[in-house]
């Protein structure tokens, strides 16, 4: 059990090491493709933190993304802080609304939180339309995001965004397997088994599962961040509910709590529509079967977590 | 005054539409636990299957009354079908399975059919026949009311009141409780549990056709998204009342209704929906199981 | 012997039913006490209120004399005051080591940003809590079973499980929902031991039982209710010989022998 695990994680660090070399191997609009797998794949895990490992349905999670996104875009845009300084900030801001929304709804059951964040995620979007206050300019957005800056250095080729995204997606993967090893990782799983049981250990259901909450914010902030630089321009349209819905989807159809169910779920949830661009006309109808045939034929999704002893 | 009692008009047309579809989702989830996020879009094809039977055959001249009411039960004919079908192939193998699965079968099968209609009619704007029904109004205290809100009023309200009288007085009507109540118990009773999902899904999909089709007639247009504004509304029609709960899903969906009407009527129509959807969160807070409460028994 | 848990006065009403009412009794540092009654006397709600699960709706709970009425689960756990479910309540999906291991999620002292940086202490106290939960499941006999996936272990075992997640951490006090329930003679045999073993490592035990051979040969002191109410109160000698146990007993014969 113990050697697997450890084959899984430099099974996965090789992965990762060697889609460091993507640039040198795709023309850029694959490169670009890649880059959007990286930013989707952070969302998608973010979502997984709330959704598959603590098991609160999140059917809102596109606003959370949104927020990073617009924090970005206007601080970028208006305020003309550095990309990378309104990193942190975009974090800190979903994070905060991820708290402050799900506080009062987290008692709620299932089902119920589900209508709940899809409302949220409604409300999200008409507020970026109407525009409140003239900072998020309306169906239209936010256009001229500026390029990310390190030491000096002006990420500007397709290339240099791609290993920015990359090694973000790095970070947060490390962050997701740690969640699986430590204590408030487990908690989440207790309560997601049985909530009466782990109160009666001692689990403190609303701090941790606000904590849940706010940390699949932060990283679907972060994502928000690439996202907006990766277009250089937010919309309201990138954050509507159907967005959520595919997030949520990548989710269980991968399979919850895995990361190599997400990834995987991610792939093919984003980037295969992108390879079947020409068959647009068809493209969702044959998604929308293919969703019912995998959930028919693996209900516990395409990767299921694996039980661990450790 | 005269906006008033229009607004309440308006309201009570769109609350009576709201709540046939809400119906559906409401029966699904008391039996089943299961959110059908399809429901909306079979709605939509119902108005859509509705309005080729309408256009197809129409000769010129006044359609009338007999050609809308073969278009209804075609309709509903074949959504009621197309929801058993449903059933059997997507939500069948999954009951056993962790809910989560089938609420993304469901909202595959969403996907499925909002593109299927797509494909079939094409992306763009269908706009309904206007020689369908007589144009006559009626002018009652400063608001106008026409022939067409008249009919839906008075349709949604024989309908719920016909489901009403079915679903309690009558043995079957029974059987559909007690499954909602008690899947296990009801079994060991000696219900047939898959005859009563069966029958929830020939009925909900078949009250969405007509509330899908009375939508068609009174916006007077159909486009293959609109399943899931339309559903949306309706199932939150439904929590409002209470999931699970038949007249709660009936007073949801009026309440709604009235309440778009007037923020529709007194508010910028762009905040609206962020209204509603508010009103649904609050609802949530205050008395997360809905106005009559939910039906849904949970065992600590 | 200083007084760990006391009810005075408790009572709590379902939709008009008083299915507690005015129940008074203590728990001793270092006792085992049994609460005994008829099927539906309302032994589960009693524990339910004392865990945190209901709020009780008259009278108070005080733990070292200190009121903890209606106070959350969790909060409850806190003091070292830990339950097992009459109906088994493992986590489904996890190993046996794993179930066991929840046990010691309120001595963990790692923060959560500590546990996703992983940062050397706290790998260092997973280590330590890890090879704690080999020791509780040696002591109850569950290490050849620790990789199992919990549910898929006999009834017998996983009440063993369940009870393992309970010791974990070092209650002060356990309050077990009819441990014997489901168990076969020789299980329910070893239960015995097992309890006493748990009182020798100093955790005071209040329990539940059907099983009136259980309760009365480990019980200390015995809590009879009926109806929701206090009827008896005493040792074992005392309470068999008692006219109202027998009374509420009698009449409810041919249940006891059905459910035995």
């Amino acid at each position: 059990m113990r050697r697997f695990k450890l084959d899984g994680l430099k099974l996965g660090a090789l992965l990762w090491a060697a889609g460091l070399a993507l640039p040198f191997a795709l023309d850029s609009s694959w490169v670009s493709i890649a880059a959007f797998f990286a930013i989707y794949a952070i969302t998608a895990l973010s979502e997984d933190v709330i959704l598959g490992r603590a098991g609160m349905f999140d059917m809102g999670h596109a606003v959370y993304f949104g927020i990073g996104a617009y924090v970005t875009a206007i601080l970028n845009t208006t305020l003309n802080v550095p990309i990378l300084l309104t990193l942190p900030l975009a974090m800190l801001l979903a994070a905060a609304a991820g708290a402050l929304l799900s506080a009062p709804l987290i008692r709620l059951r299932g089902d119920y939180l589900l209508v709940a964040t899809i409302g949220f995620n409604a409300i999200f979007v008409l507020a970026m339309q109407n525009n409140p206050g003239g900072i998020t300019g309306g169906s239209d957005g936010i256009t001229g995001i500026g390029v990310p800056s390190l030491f000096g250095l002006q990420l500007e080729s397709q290339s240099a965004m791609f290993w920015l995204d990359w090694a973000l997606l790095g970070l947060v993967l490390l962050v997701m397997r740690n969640l699986d090893t430590c204590e408030f990782g487990r908690a989440l799983r207790y309560l997601k088994q049985d909530e009466l049981a782990a109160s009666t250990l001692g689990v403190d259901a609303r701090k941790v599962k606000t904590l849940a909450f706010a940390l699949g914010a932060a990283l679907a902030g972060l994502a928000g961040t690439l996202f907006a630089v990766q277009l250089s321009t937010v919309s309201p349209s990138s954050f509507v509910f159907t967005e959520s819905v595919t997030l949520f989807a990548i989710v269980i159809v991968g399979g919850q709590g895995s990361i190599p169910g997400v990834l995987l779920g991610t792939a093919l949830m984003f980037v295969v529509p992108q390879i079947f661009r020409s068959l647009a006309e068809y493209r969702y109808f044959v998604f929308g079967i293919a969703m019912i045939a995998v959930m028919v034929l693996r209900p516990q999704g395409l990767l299921p977590r694996k039980r661990s002893a450790a | 005054m005269g906006t008033f009692v229009q607004q309440i008009v308006n309201g009570l047309t769109v609350g009576g539409i709201y709540a046939l579809i809400a119906l559906g989702y409401t029966m699904v989830y008391g039996v089943m636990r299961l959110i059908n996020f399809a429901h909306g879009d079979l709605c939509i094809l119902g108005a859509f299957v509705g309005l080729t039977m309408l256009t197809g055959s129409a000769g010129g001249g006044h359609p009338g009354a007999a050609l809308l009411l073969l278009a209804l039960v075609v309709s509903i004919i074949a959504i009621a079908g197309a929801g058993v079908l449903l059933e059997r192939i997507a939500y069948r193998p999954l009951r056993k399975a962790d809910r989560l699965a089938a609420v993304v079968s469901a909202l595959g099968a969403s996907l499925m059919i909002e593109n299927g209609i797509m494909l079939i009619w094409g992306p763009q704007v269908h706009v309904f026949p206007s020689n369908l029904l007589p144009a006559t109004t009626w002018h009652v205290a400063g608001a106008t009311i026409s022939f067409v809100q008249v009919m839906i009023i008075l349709a949604s309200l024989v309908l719920m009141a016909a489901l009403y009288l079915f679903v309690n007085h009558t043995r079957f009507g029974t059987a559909i409780r007690a499954a909602a109540i008690d899947q296990d118990a009801a079994r060991l009773m000696g219900i047939n549990v898959n005859r009563v999902i069966t029958s929830v899904f020939i009925i909900g999909p078949g009250l969405g056709a007509i509330g899908g089709l009375f939508i068609g007639i009174y916006y007077r247009e159909a486009y293959f998204t609109m399943g899931w504004t339309y559903g949306l509304y309706a199932f939150i029609a439904a929590i409002l009342g209470g999931i699970g709960n038949i007249p709660g899903a009936m007073l949801g969906g009026v309440l709604l209704g009235l309440f778009n009407a007037f923020a529709a009527g007194y508010v910028s129509s762009s905040w609206q929906d962020a209204i509603t959807f508010g009103l649904l969160i609050v609802i949530l807070l205050v008395r997360p199981t809905g106005l009559l409460g939910e039906r849904v028994a949970e065992k600590v | 012997m200083s007084a760990l848990l006391e009810l005075d006065g408790v009572g709590i009403s379902f939709g008009g039913l008083r299915a507690v009412d005015d129940l008074s009794f203590t728990v001793n540092e270092g006792q085992i006490v049994g609460l005994i009654g008829p099927n539906g006397a309302g032994k589960t709600t009693v524990f339910n209120m004392i865990t945190g699960v209901y709020k009780p709706g008259a009278g108070a709970i005080r733990w070292q004399g200190n009121d903890i009425t209606g106070a959350k689960p969790a909060r409850i756990a806190t003091l070292g005051l830990r339950r097992t479910f009459q109906t088994i309540r493992l986590f489904t999906e996890m190993s046996v080591f794993e179930n066991v291991r929840a046990g010691y999620h309120l001595a963990a002292r790692q923060r959560w940003w500590q546990g996703l940086l992983a940062l050397p202490a706290q790998r260092g106290e997973e280590a330590e809590l890890a090879a704690r939960t080999h020791d509780i499941l040696r002591r109850l006999d569950l290490e050849s079973v620790a990789d199992a996936p919990a549910t898929a272990l006999p009834y017998g075992v996983q009440r063993r499980v369940e009870l393992a997640r309970t010791l974990a951490g070092q209650p002060k006090l356990i309050i077990l929902d009819e441990p014997a329930a489901g168990l076969n003679d020789a299980e329910s045999a070893a239960l015995n031991d097992t309890i006493f073993m748990i009182r020798e490592t100093g955790v005071t035990i209040l329990l539940v039982e059907h099983d009136m051979n259980v309760v009365m040969q480990v019980s200390d002191h015995i809590v009879v209710i009926n109806f929701g109410r206090k009827i008896a109160e005493g040792n074992a000698v005392s309470i068999r010989a008692d006219p109202a146990v027998i009374e509420a007993y009698l009449g409810r014969e041919d249940d006891e022998a059905a459910a035995a």
